[in-house]
C-alpha cells in the first residue's frame, strides 16, 4: 500500500495545490520512511440488525438518531476496525520533536494511509456480500449523535485489542492513533438504489 | 525450574486452543470466556480432559482474560480464577500421572504509555492481582502468553516474579513480519526475558508452525533457556463470515516436529488447534525427537546452555536489540548529561521535555547506537526526573538507553520502568556500590558499566584497574551475573593532569579484552580536559582507543571529528563492508578552504525572476522559500558584511516572516509552507542570537508554557504551535502531552509565565482543559490562557473561561505577539 503526494497534500490542508521545491522532496522522503513503519491490520464481523439493535453475547449497540437514518433499510451491519499500526505513531512522535513541518507532514501521511487502508477494507467486505446486497458508507462512533462510548461495545464485539492490537484509552481514544472503527450497513439492492 | 518440569531433557507437551474450543461449544462474540468457568464448568472441564487424554502434560486454565484491567464479567474475578484453576485441577487429577495446571495470563487489552495511556504500574498491579489469585487457587506455574508489547510483557514477568513463587513460561505473538505489535523482534524479546529471569520462553499464536520455523531458529540461537512453541492451526481464514483455521492435525504435527528439530522443547497449539492436533503432535514428535536425538548429539538442544549465547552482550529498547560488540565498536551518545551543559541543566530544571527529546533525536540521527541519560542537577528530585525523562526519551527513539545515575533509588525506579533491557552506568569496586547496584542489575536484567575504582581510588596502573575489574566480575558472579553482563570502563583521566593517562588507558583496555574477555567503554573526551583545541585531541585519542579495542565510546555523536574517526576506523579495519557507510557519508566531501562558503542559490532562477523581487534580500528569499541552511548562511553573510544583529532580526527575519504570515492569513500560503518559512527563520535567528551580546534585550520573548491537557495523548497541534512560536523568537517550555492541571500551574508559576497554551483533541478531554484554565486563573492571576484543538470553538473557549482561542498556529503567534510586544 502507498499513497500519492496529492492525497497527502489534501491532508496537509493544501487543497488542490501540490507541494513543490524543498517541501515536495520532504513529503516524498517522509512518505517513504513512513511506509516502512506500516503494520496494517483489520478485523470485521457481520451482525444482523434486529429491531434497530446489533446484539451478541449480551452486548448491544442501539441504532438510533443520525446513524439510524444513515443505515435505514439495512438488515445487517459489519462492525469494522482497522489500523496502520503502532510503529507509525512512534515515527510520528520522533519526527514531531524537532520540526513542525515534519509533524504536519507525518500527520497528513498517516491520515491518507489509514483512509486508503479502510477503503481497501471496504472493498474486501464487498466481496463477502450475498448476491444482491450492497454496503453503505462507514459510520463511526462520535460522528453525528452516534455516541463515542459505543466504541467500547464495538471493541469488545470485535476483540480488537487481541486480534489486531487496537485498544481504547480511558478517554476513548483509539491507540494506535491512526485507526478507524465503524459500522457499515448492508442493504438489499445496489448502491445506486 | 521449567527444565525440572520438563524432565531431564524430555519434551514437555502443552494443550491446544481453548477459545476456539469454547466457540465451538457455543461461546458468542462479545461474551466473557472466563465466565464459562462458572456458567459452563462441564464444557471447560471437557476441553481440559480431552487435551490430557490427547497427551498434554500441561493445560492452560481458562483465565486468559482474567486480569482486572480486562475482565468485565458479572461474577467476582476471584471466583472466576478459582473456578478456572479448580476445573483444570479436577481434570488433571482424573487424568492421573504428572499433569500440571498453568495459570493462563493474557494481555490487559490496554496499550501502555507512551504508545497508549495505561501506566506500567497499573499493568503490573493488574497482572499481580491475577497471579496472586492463581497461585492461591493452586496453579502449578504461570504462563504469560500472546504478548504483543515488550513493555507489557515486562510488567507481567515482574508481577509473576514478585507476586508468586511459581515457575514462569512467557510466550509472545509475532506478526507476519516476525515482530511484536510494538516492533520488537525475537532477539529483543529473548534478551529482555532472559534478563528478567523467566524459566522458559517462546512463541504462541500469530501463525502456523510452518511460518514459525525461522523465528524459532533465531530464538533458539538467541537464548539459553528452553524454547516453547504454541502455533495456530495455520493462518485464520474467513469462511461464511466466520474465522476458521484450516491446518489439520497431520500437517500441524509434521510442522511442529520441524520446530522441535530446530530446538523447541515445549510444544502445544494455539487458536484453531484441537485435541486431535495435540494427539498427533504427541505421536509424531516424541518419535522424531528421540530418533533425531540419538542420530546426532545436538549441541543446540535448548535444555543445554549455548556457549555462544553467553558471550553476547545485548541491551534493548522496547523494539530494538543492540549488541555491544567485542570485535567492533558502537557509539553511546553522551549529550543528555547536564554536567557542563547550561542549556540542558535549565531545560531539566524547567521541565522542558522537548529540549531533551530534541537532543535524543539529534543523536540518534547522527548515528548513536545507545543514548546515555543522566539528569543529575543539584536540587532536582532525581528518581522522579530520571524516571520521567527516560520514559519521554523512549517515546521518541527506539535506541536502548544507558541509565546514568549514582542514586540507587533513582536507578531502581528507572530500571523498573525502563522499556527493555538497559545499560546501567555504573557500578564500581566499592562495597557500597557493589551491594546496591549488582542486585538491581540481576533482578531487572541489564548490562552494567563497571568503573575500575574502589575505596582506595583509581589505581594508577593498568594492572591495578584490571584487579578492580576482576573483583567486580567475581562479585557479579555471586548474583548470577556473567562477564558478558559487564562493560568495563577503565576510566579516562585528563593527560594534562596525569601524563601517562592515555598510555595506561590503552594498555588496560587491551588487557581487559585479552585477559578478561570483557567489553570496554570509555568517556573519551575527558582526556583533553584543561587543554586547548579539545575536539582535535579527543578525535585523535578516540582513534587510538578504537585501535586498542574499545567496544563502546561514550562520545558526542554531533561532533563531526568524532564521527569521522569512528567511520574511518571501521572502514580501515574491515568492519564497514565495502566501505559502504564511509562512502555514504563522505561521497560529497570536499576540502574546506579558509574562505566562507558561498551562499547557494536557492529556489531556482525562475522563481527569483517570477517574483521580480530584486529588492528582496537573500535572507528574505531563503526564508520565504523555506530553505533552512540558506537562511542561516544568509544571516551569517549579512552579519559578516557588517549588519547589526538586531537589524538583521527586525529588518530581515521578522519582515520576511511577516510577508509569509500575511500570505497564510490571505490563503495564498499554506500551513506547511508557513512552517517551512518559520523553520528557516528559526535557523537564521539562531545565527544572529549567537552574535548578540549576552542578555541583549529583544532577542527572546516569553516564556510561553505549553501542554496537551490531561488524558489527551495526541499532541500534533501543540507541536506545530510550539515550533511556530519558537521560530518567531519565543521561548517555549513544552510540558508534553497528558499533562495534569497542577503541573501546568507549577511550571507557569516557576517560570513566571504570562501565557499558557493548552491543546485538546477529543471531546472527552476538553473537561480537563476547563479544569486547567480554571486552576491557572485561580492560582496565577495575570497569566493568560490560550486554547486550541480540533474539537474547540471560540464559543466553547469562552465558556470554559479561556482568554483566547486560536484557530491555527499563526493565530496563536499573533496573540502571543500582542501580549509580549
Amino acid at each position: 500500500m502507498t499513497v500519492d503526494i496529492a492525497e497527502i497534500a489534501r491532508y496537509m490542508r493544501m487543497g488542490r495545490s501540490l507541494p513543490d521545491g524543498e517541501l515536495a522532496g520532504r513529503v516524498e522522503r517522509m512518505r517513504d520512511e513512513a511506509l516502512k513503519t506500516l503494520r496494517t491490520a483489520r478485523i470485521w464481523r457481520r451482525f444482523p440488525i434486529d429491531g434497530n439493535v446489533i446484539e451478541s453475547g449480551g452486548l448491544k449497540i442501539e441504532i438510533r438518531g443520525t446513524i439510524a437514518r444513515h443505515i435505514a433499510g439495512c438488515h445487517a451491519a459489519y462492525l469494522v476496525c482497522g489500523t496502520i499500526g503502532a510503529e507509525f505513531d512512534a515515527f510520528q512522535r520522533r519526527v514531531s520533536v524537532s520540526s513542525g513541518v515534519d509533524a504536519l507532514v507525518a500527520q497528513a501521511i498517516g491520515a491518507a494511509l489509514i483512509e486508503k487502508w479502510m477503503d481497501e477494507t471496504n472493498a474486501e467486505i464487498e466481496k463477502e456480500l450475498e448476491p444482491g446486497e450492497s454496503i453503505v458508507s462507514r459510520y463511526s462512533p462520535g460522528y453525528g449523535d452516534f455516541p463515542l462510548s459505543e466504541q467500547r461495545t464495538i471493541f469488545k464485539l470485535l476483540d480488537t485489542s487481541h486480534k489486531i492490537g487496537v485498544s481504547l484509552t480511558d478517554n476513548l481514544l483509539m491507540v494506535p492513533s491512526k485507526s478507524v472503527s465503524a459500522v457499515i450497513g448492508v442493504k438489499k439492492g445496489t448502491k445506486a438504489e | 525450574m521449567m527444565s525440572g518440569i520438563a524432565g531431564d531433557g524430555k519434551l514437555l507437551f502443552l494443550d491446544g486452543g481453548m477459545g476456539t474450543q469454547l466457540q465451538a461449544r457455543g461461546l458468542q462474540p462479545g461474551e466473557v470466556p472466563e465466565l464459562w468457568n462458572i456458567s459452563h464448568p462441564s464444557d471447560v472441564r471437557a476441553v481440559h480432559e480431552a487435551y490430557f487424554a490427547a497427551g498434554a502434560d500441561v493445560v492452560y486454565a481458562n483465565t486468559f482474560g482474567a486480569n482486572p484491567a480486562k475482565y468485565h464479567g458479572d461474577a467476582p474475578l476471584e471466583d472466576v480464577v478459582a473456578a478456572g484453576i479448580g476445573i483444570a485441577k479436577e481434570a488433571a487429577s482424573s487424568a492421573g500421572g504428572r499433569r500440571l495446571v498453568a495459570l493462563d495470563v493474557g494481555p490487559t487489552g490496554r496499550l501502555l504509555k507512551p504508545a497508549g495511556d495505561f501506566e506500567f504500574d497499573a499493568a503490573y498491579d493488574s497482572f499481580a492481582e491475577e497471579m496472586r489469585l492463581g497461585e492461591k487457587s493452586g496453579a502449578d506455574l504461570v504462563v504469560i502468553e500472546t504478548m504483543g508489547d515488550a513493555y507489557e510483557l515486562k510488567a507481567a514477568v515482574l508481577a509473576a516474579k514478585e507476586a508468586t513463587s511459581l515457575p514462569i513460561l512467557a510466550t509472545v505473538a509475532l506478526g507476519e513480519d516476525g515482530k511484536l505489535l510494538t516492533g520488537a523482534d525475537v532477539e529483543c524479546v529473548a534478551a529482555l526475558l532472559e534478563g528478567l529471569g523467566v524459566d522458559a520462553l517462546g512463541l504462541n499464536c500469530g501463525f502456523g508452525p510452518d511460518l514459525m520455523l525461522p523465528y524459532v531458529k533465531r530464538l533458539v540461537a538467541a537464548t539459553s533457556l528452553p524454547v516453547a512453541v504454541k502455533p495456530n492451526a495455520g493462518l485464520p481464514k474467513v469462511v461464511d463470515g466466520r474465522t476458521v483455521f484450516t491446518v489439520g492435525p497431520e500437517e500441524f504435527a509434521r510442522d511442529v516436529a520441524a520446530l522441535v528439530d530446530a530446538g523447541a522443547s515445549i510444544v502445544g497449539g494455539c487458536c484453531g488447534t484441537t485435541p486431535a492436533h495435540i494427539r498427533k503432535v504427541r505421536e509424531l514428535v516424541s518419535y522424531e525427537f528421540v530418533s533425531c536425538k540419538s542420530a546426532s548429539e545436538k549441541s543446540t538442544h535448548p535444555l543445554q546452555t549455548h556457549p555462544l549465547t553467553h558471550s553476547k552482550t545485548i541491551v534493548t529498547s522496547g523494539s530494538r536489540a543492540v549488541k555491544i560488540p567485542i570485535d567492533d565498536t558502537i557509539i553511546i551518545g553522551e549529550r543528555i548529561n547536564p554536567t557542563g551543559k547550561k542549556k540542558l541543566k535549565a531545560a531539566l530544571a524547567e521541565g522542558d521535555v522537548a529540549y531533551v527529546l530534541r537532543e535524543a533525536v539529534a543523536q540518534a540521527e547522527a548515528g548513536a547506537h545507545i543514548l546515555d541519560v543522566n539528569v543529575g542537577v543539584p536540587g532536582l528530585d532525581e528518581p522522579a526526573v530520571l524516571d520521567a525523562t527516560i520514559q519521554a526519551v523512549q517515546s521518541v527513539t527506539d535506541l536502548p538507553l544507558q541509565i546514568d545515575t549514582s542514586d540507587p533509588k533513582a536507578l531502581e525506579r528507572a530500571l523498573r520502568h525502563y522499556n527493555g533491557k538497559a545499560l546501567v552506568n555504573s557500578v564500581n569496586g566499592k562495597e557500597e556500590s557493589l551491594s546496591t547496584v549488582l542486585p538491581l542489575v540481576a533482578k531487572y536484567g541489564g548490562v552494567v558499566v563497571a568503573l575500575t575504582l574502589d575505596e582506595s581510588g583509581i589505581p594508577p596502573t593498568a594492572e591495578g584497574r584490571l584487579a578492580v575489574a576482576r573483583k567486580i566480575l567475581a562479585r557479579g558472579a555471586e548474583y548470577g551475573l556473567k562477564p558478558s553482563d559487564f562493560v568495563i570502563d577503565v576510566l579516562c583521566l585528563a593527560v594534562s593532569a596525569e601524563a601517562e593517562s592515555a598510555n595506561t588507558i590503552l594498555e588496560a583496555m587491551r588487557r581487559v579484552k585479552d585477559e578478561l574477555g570483557c567489553r570496554t567503554c570509555l568517556g573519551v573526551s575527558n582526556i583533553s580536559f584543561g587543554l586547548p583545541a579539545r575536539p582535535l585531541l579527543n578525535a585523535s585519542f578516540y582513534t587510538m582507543a578504537l585501535g586498542a579495542g574499545l567496544s563502546a565510546g561514550i562520545v558526542n555523536p554531533l561532533a563531526a571529528d568524532m564521527m569521522t574517526a569512528y567511520r574511518a576506523f571501521r572502514a580501515l579495519t574491515a568492519k564497514d563492508p565495502a566501505c559502504g557507510e564511509w562512502i555514504a557519508n563522505f561521497k560529497e566531501w570536499a576540502p574546506t578552504g579558509g574562505s566562507a562558503q558561498p551562499v547557494r542559490p536557492h529556489g531556482g532562477a525562475t522563481q527569483g525572476k517570477e517574483t521580480g523581487a530584486s529588492s528582496e534580500s537573500p535572507l528574505a528569499s531563503a526564508i520565504r522559500h523555506g530553505l533552512k541552511s540558506d537562511a542561516a548562511a544568509a544571516a551569517k553573510a549579512a552579519l559578516s558584511e557588517g549588519a547589526a544583529p538586531l537589524d538583521v532580526i527586525s529588518g530581515g527575519i521578522v519582515s520576511a516572516l511577516e510577508v509569509v504570515g500575511r500570505g497564510f492569513e490571505a490563503g495564498s500560503v499554506f500551513l506547511p509552507q508557513l512552517l517551512m518559512a518559520a523553520e528557516a527563520a528559526g535557523a537564521a535567528f539562531e545565527v544572529v542570537r549567537k552574535a548578540l551580546p549576552a542578555n541583549a534585550s529583544g532577542s527572546v520573548k516569553g516564556p510561553v508554557v505549553m501542554a496537551t491537557v490531561k488524558g489527551d495523548i495526541h499532541d500534533i497541534g501543540k507541536n506545530i504551535c510550539r515550533a511556530l512560536l519558537e521560530n518567531y523568537g519565543f521561548k517555549v517550555i513544552d510540558l508534553g502531552r497528558d499533562v495534569p492541571p497542577e503541573k501546568v500551574v507549577e511550571a507557569a508559576r516557576r517560570e513566571k509565565a504570562r501565557l499558557v497554551g493548552l491543546s485538546a483533541l477529543m471531546t472527552t478531554t476538553v473537561c480537563f482543559m476547563e479544569q486547567t484554565v480554571k486552576m491557572v486563573h485561580e492560582e496565577l492571576p495575570g497569566c493568560k490562557v490560550t486554547v486550541g484543538g480540533a474539537v474547540l470553538t471560540r464559543e466553547y473557549a469562552e465558556r470554559i473561561g479561556a482568554d483566547n482561542y486560536s484557530k491555527d498556529a499563526m493565530g496563536l503567534v499573533r496573540y502571543a505577539e500582542s501580549l509580549f510586544s
